[in-house]
């Protein structure tokens, strides 16, 4: 078992001397990068930097302009009666909707009234206003 | 929590070997240019409050997935991951003949001078374009591992597998580099 892996050992170390040889010349090639590509991955660089800057503001103001809206509006954090709080307007809304309906329900209840009470109340039957004769009358004493 | 001036210093020390990586992959320079940047915004941005010891791994993983990225949009993944081969028992009898006499050679361009240079120049030339014909998981990790300097749990680690597949692209691309080389007359 040593004897086979022994050899083994000494492949990988001569594979290993070998590969760092030639990653080695590879250095030259870093050393000689045209200007434009130094200059470009420099920009890169304060881009990156800048990103940074960017996203580590973003990261600390967040939270803060998160808190001081809560607190400005509500009074404190999203407890129990900020939540209520947040409810108030949809049930104005809802109060308000089921007001205007039953007070136009009363006021059309009322113009039907008068209506009735006028025609029950009036010298002239009813029925003298389905008569065809009588409305040509009405609506040449109109003209007059 | 690695502060500004840190992570530029370390985004300054990576920046060029990163562009080189990602050329070595893509064989764009735009592109690459690209996947560098992207990469060191992802850095910044999400991994900046890390701390400093940790954005050297992070950065090549981070790096590694956005070249493996750039394959995907360019729909090529399944070219380059295709290389069944890869993963066949390795036969070294014959490689390390040659690897052993490669190492005994003497390393060349190491004195200065004009024509001493062109020859490096003319090595380096050479050097990248095997590089670049590598498979892509030999060539990442051989870059990962030697020119990284990685060691190989890290680079393991980097490249999502296994320390005995790392083992095996590192043995098939230093085999594969050091043969194409002595093929075009380097280190003979």
């Amino acid at each position: 078992m040593t004897t086979q892996r022994a050899p083994m050992i000494a492949s990988q170390s001569l594979i290993d001397q070998i590969g760092a040889r030639i990653a080695g010349e590879l250095d030259v090639a870093v050393q000689q990068l045209p200007h434009d590509v130094s200059e470009r991955l420099r920009a890169a660089r304060t881009r990156a930097l800048a990103n940074r800057r960017m996203a580590d503001t973003v990261t600390v103001t967040a939270p803060v302009l998160l808190a001081q809206g809560s607190s400005a509006a509500l009074g404190g954090g999203w407890g129990f009666w900020g939540k209520a709080a947040s409810l108030v307007p949809l049930v104005a809304l809802t109060v308000g909707l089921l007001g205007i309906g039953t007070l136009q329900e009363q006021v059309r209840l009322r113009e039907i009234a008068e209506v009735d009470a006028e025609l029950l109340t009036s010298d002239l039957p009813p029925t003298a206003y389905t008569d065809p004769g009588f409305a040509q009358f009405l609506k040449l004493g109109a003209k007059d | 929590m690695a502060s500004e001036k840190e992570l530029d210093a370390f985004l300054r020390g990576v920046e060029k070997r990163a562009f080189k990586r990602s050329l070595y992959h893509v064989r764009n320079q735009e592109s690459a240019l690209d996947i560098v940047q992207d990469s060191m915004m992802k850095l910044s941005q999400h991994y900046g409050h890390k701390p400093v010891e940790e954005l050297p791994m992070l950065f090549q993983r981070i790096l590694s997935n956005s070249t493996l990225d750039w394959f995907r949009r360019q729909k090529t993944q399944n070219a380059l991951f295709t290389h069944l081969g890869d993963f066949d028992a390795v036969d070294d009898g014959g490689e390390f003949d040659l690897l052993e006499t490669f190492l005994q050679t003497e390393e060349p361009g190491r004195e200065q001078g004009p024509q001493s240079q062109l020859e490096r120049a003319q090595t380096l030339l050479n050097i990248e374009e095997v590089l670049q014909d590598l498979p892509a998981r030999q060539r990442e990790a051989f870059l990962l591992r030697y020119w990284e300097d990685m060691d190989v749990a890290e680079t393991a680690s980097a490249m999502g597998c296994s320390q005995g597949s790392v083992k095996t692209h590192c043995s098939r691309a230093v085999a594969a580099l050091a043969k194409a080389l002595r093929a075009r007359g380097i280190f003979s």
